[in-house]
């Protein structure tokens, strides 16, 4: 009895990776301009109403699913795109304003714009003449 | 839905060698190399499906629009080509920026595969909806599955 147990422990693990594997990372460009930190994802089939981005405890979650509206009884032939979700996770520093996070999602792109804390920003000295 | 070409990878067999086993898990084969399959991150990714009376591409082009986006047929060959790629003022903003990560594909690409026989290139139609091309091409009359009705003897 104890043995059986034994075994089944490991399936569920790798049933449980198996799953993980199942969601894309989405290719994404990070740069920094005009105080911000812009972060533009490829989600293609993803809509809005089927993305979801959440932030949480300073991560940011990046979630979508594809919504493709394939007719009944397809068969696949070949399959590079393999899997229905899109799931991406990033770190946020401290210096990023939550609050004021933007997103928009058009025609497959995610576009967000992190802004940073006031504090955070650039500034400029300025130098006095003695 | 494309997930169901995951059937074709079995489990592993009882008694497989654990030291290959192991790595295996670390670093996941992409699976058995199919004649028709490309490296990783190829851009844009493409499944093929069929249905009953037609076969359908996904070409997955996030962020292009579909004038950018060129999709020929030439002796049953798809051939799906474009650009992505900024603007030239855009381009210019871009070269100043400073980049953390830059994964996604810019510039051109082209990519073509062969198609099964006997569609009906004539009837073809593609569409375009977040950032995925479909392109339904439909069966010819003769090739499409026909019921054959069982009399009573």
């Amino acid at each position: 009895m104890n043995e059986v147990a034994k075994q089944d422990a490991p399936r569920e693990v790798i049933e449980g990776r198996e799953r993980r594997r199942e969601a894309m990372l989405p290719a994404v460009d990070i740069f920094e301009e005009d105080n911000a930190l812009h972060l533009i994802a490829d989600m293609p089939g993803v809509q809005r109403d089927t993305l979801s981005i959440e932030v949480n405890d300073n991560v940011l979650s990046l979630e979508g699913e594809l919504a493709l509206g394939m007719p009944e009884g397809l068969t696949s032939l070949y399959a590079e795109v393999r899997a229905q979700r899109f799931s991406r996770r990033f770190t946020l520093s401290h210096e990023i304003e939550v609050e004021g996070i933007q997103a928009n999602i058009d025609n497959g792109v995610l576009r967000l714009v992190l802004p940073k804390k006031e504090t955070h920003r650039r500034r400029r000295i300025e130098i006095k003449t003695a | 839905m494309f997930g169901d070409l995951r059937r074709f990878d079995t489990d592993w067999a009882p008694g497989t060698d654990w030291f290959r086993r192991f790595f295996d898990e670390m670093w996941p084969d992409p699976g058995a190399a199919d004649i028709r399959s490309v490296p990783r991150g190829s851009f844009p990714m493409i499944n093929v499906g069929r249905t009953d009376d037609a076969v359908r591409v996904y070409v997955f082009a996030p962020g292009l629009t579909p004038e950018a986006l060129d999709i020929s047929l030439q002796d049953n060959v798809l051939t799906v080509g474009g650009q992505r790629s900024e603007t030239a003022a855009e381009d210019e903003a871009s070269a100043q920026r400073s980049h953390f990560r830059r994964e996604r594909q810019q510039g051109a690409f082209s990519r073509s595969l062969a198609l099964p026989e006997g569609l009906d290139v004539e009837r073809a139609e593609a569409r375009f909806h977040n950032g995925v091309c479909e392109v339904v091409l439909p069966k010819r009359e003769e090739l499409k599955p026909r019921r054959i009705e069982i009399k009573a003897s």
